[in-house]
């Protein structure tokens, strides 16, 4: 913790150096950027903004599970589908974001439906991957020691399978929404009148660094409290009988 | 406790059993009849289709001719591994097993707290698996497959993967948890020592078929390391070299990854 910490605070003294070498408004240093934040914190304009990033960012990791757990739990037990499935998961894998994007908006239009869509279908690859290799790691020697014992089709599912698979749908939440973000923002910029995104290009545009730093500075902070507060505080509850928890 | 109703019928039954998988004959007009309470070992080398016979008495392979007859409804099974739910502790894995069979609640606390004494595993109930030996994760699922009270007990080389130290503590104590409980046991091995030790009778297996049997005489309690029980080894690895050097058919090579050449005889075990 103690290192992590070290770490942390190393890495804004070289901000700060860094912020020293250079001209005001080409980099501002980490307090300029925090007053800026706090400044608009309290002029109450970024929450509203935030909490449509946020939505949209749920609602597009929502949608790349409900493609992406299905695919891969289908390609890691039907070796057919597994061939079928897998040069689209690469291809999918391939086209970048931004392609998903815009063919979103012209085919559905400008709204919250097509940026949901190709947030969801740009993360959903990666999950699928994610799922696919868990399902592979399956140990179906389990279900015949459950068999063994009289266990039916339910009980099998729920209490020999599912076990088995929760923690790689749990580590596809996390990885998922590391990629679903940056995806996030990326859409807002092209196609939405709000949202982090949108104020990010919005002060790009003015050249405002500090500005620029502030909201980098927020989201990003926001992402860690749910990545380290939650996310991770939740798989450790729930596989905490796994003699290591990885990173 | 726990003691099965004796029964004048044989508690397993096999009549001219064959069993293929696709053009491999796995086992050829097999012929088995096990009495009540009987400690029966079957020792082949790999490919003998000993663990099919296995698991077509517990029911987990089908698809065979012939008939097979138990005398019980259920039969508890020891694998070569633990197969322990990683993520419950030694006592929810006992429970998992009491769920399924739907041992009533009432017998439950009971049943644990014998077999796991029995097992010498009173302090550990609340341990995970990965927190347990190997010798203890085993012991874990022996005494699962106990607790569910089975009428026959089917071990497929349930030592095989232990280090012989922790091999030889367990036989013994699975030999002292038999003559208290008095289970039916078929014990599947090819480490012939073990055999000799433990069996009331040693079925020799090669190619799907039982090529011979020996009585094991030696009186119980029997200790590990008596005399009389090496020299039933030595009888017994005589019989089944010479049982398993009967190869008439021999499967084609590599027609089935099972199918290894001819394991030699390991009286420490652990092979494969």
């Amino acid at each position: 913790m103690s290192l992590r910490l070290a770490s942390i605070a190393g890495a804004i003294a070289l901000w700060w150096l860094l912020s020293l070498a250079m001209p005001a408004n080409l980099l501002p240093g980490p307090l300029v950027a925090a007053v800026t934040l706090a400044k608009d914190l309290a002029e109450g304009d970024v929450l509203p903004h935030l909490a449509i990033t946020l939505l949209r960012v749920i609602g597009g990791l929502a949608l790349a599970m409900a493609i992406g757990v299905p695919i891969g739990i289908l390609m890691g037990i039907n070796q057919r589908a597994e061939k079928v499935l897998d040069i689209w998961v690469m291809v999918g894998l391939t086209v970048p974001s931004l392609c998903y994007a815009i063919i979103c908006f012209i085919l559905i239009g400008l709204n919250e439906a097509a940026t949901i869509v190709a947030i969801g279908l740009t993360a959903a690859p990666s999950i699928a991957i994610n799922l696919w290799e868990g399902v592979k790691t399956i140990d179906f020697k389990l279900v015949e020691m459950a068999r063994i014992f009289e266990a039916g089709r339910t009980r099998i599912l729920a209490r020999v399978l599912l076990p088995q698979v929760m923690p790689y749908v749990m580590a596809s939440v996390r990885m998922g929404l590391g990629i679903v973000w940056k995806i996030a923002v990326l859409v807002e910029l092209i196609g939405r009148p709000n949202g982090v995104g949108f104020k990010l290009f919005y002060w790009y545009q003015l050249a405002d660094m500090a500005q620029v730093l502030a909201w980098t500075l927020l989201f990003t902070l926001v992402m860690l409290f749910i990545e380290l507060g939650i996310l991770k505080q939740l798989e450790h509850r729930l596989f905490g009988w796994r003699p290591r928890v990885g990173l | 406790m726990s003691e099965g109703k004796l029964k004048a019928l044989p508690a397993i039954s096999v009549v001219g059993l064959d069993k293929r998988f696709g053009d491999l004959s796995v086992l050829r007009e097999l012929n088995l009849s096990i009495a009540g309470h009987e400690f029966v070992c079957i020792l082949g080398p790999s490919g003998s289709g000993k663990s099919t016979l296995l698991n077509i008495i517990a029911g987990l392979e089908t698809g065979y001719t012939g008939t097979v007859t138990l005398g019980t409804q259920r039969v508890g099974y020891l694998f070569q591994e633990p197969r322990l739910l990683p993520w419950l502790t030694a006592e929810r894995n006992v429970d998992f097993a009491l769920d399924g069979c739907k041992v009533p609640a009432e017998r439950r606390r009971d049943l644990k707290d014998h077999y796991f004494a029995l097992a010498g595993l009173a302090d550990f109930r609340n341990y995970y698996p990965h927190q347990l030996s190997g010798g203890m994760r085993q012991r874990v699922a022996l005494v699962r497959s106990l607790c569910v009270e089975p009428g026959i007990l089917l071990m497929d080389e349930p030592f095989s993967g232990l280090d012989e130290l922790t091999a030889r503590r367990l036989r013994i104590d699975l030999l002292k948890i038999w003559l208290e409980t008095k289970k039916t046991i078929v014990f599947v091995t090819h480490n012939a020592y073990e055999a000799s030790y433990l069996a009331d009778r040693v079925l020799v297996m090669a190619q799907g078929r039982i090529r011979d049997e020996i009585a094991v005489q030696v009186p119980r309690p029997r200790d590990y390391d008596d005399p009389a029980v090496f020299d039933v080894n030595r009888d017994v690895v005589r019989r089944f070299l010479a049982a398993a050097d009967l190869s008439p058919e021999r499967p084609a090579e590599g027609a089935v990854s099972t199918f290894a050449p001819k394991s030699v005889l390991h009286s420490s075990g652990g092979v494969q």
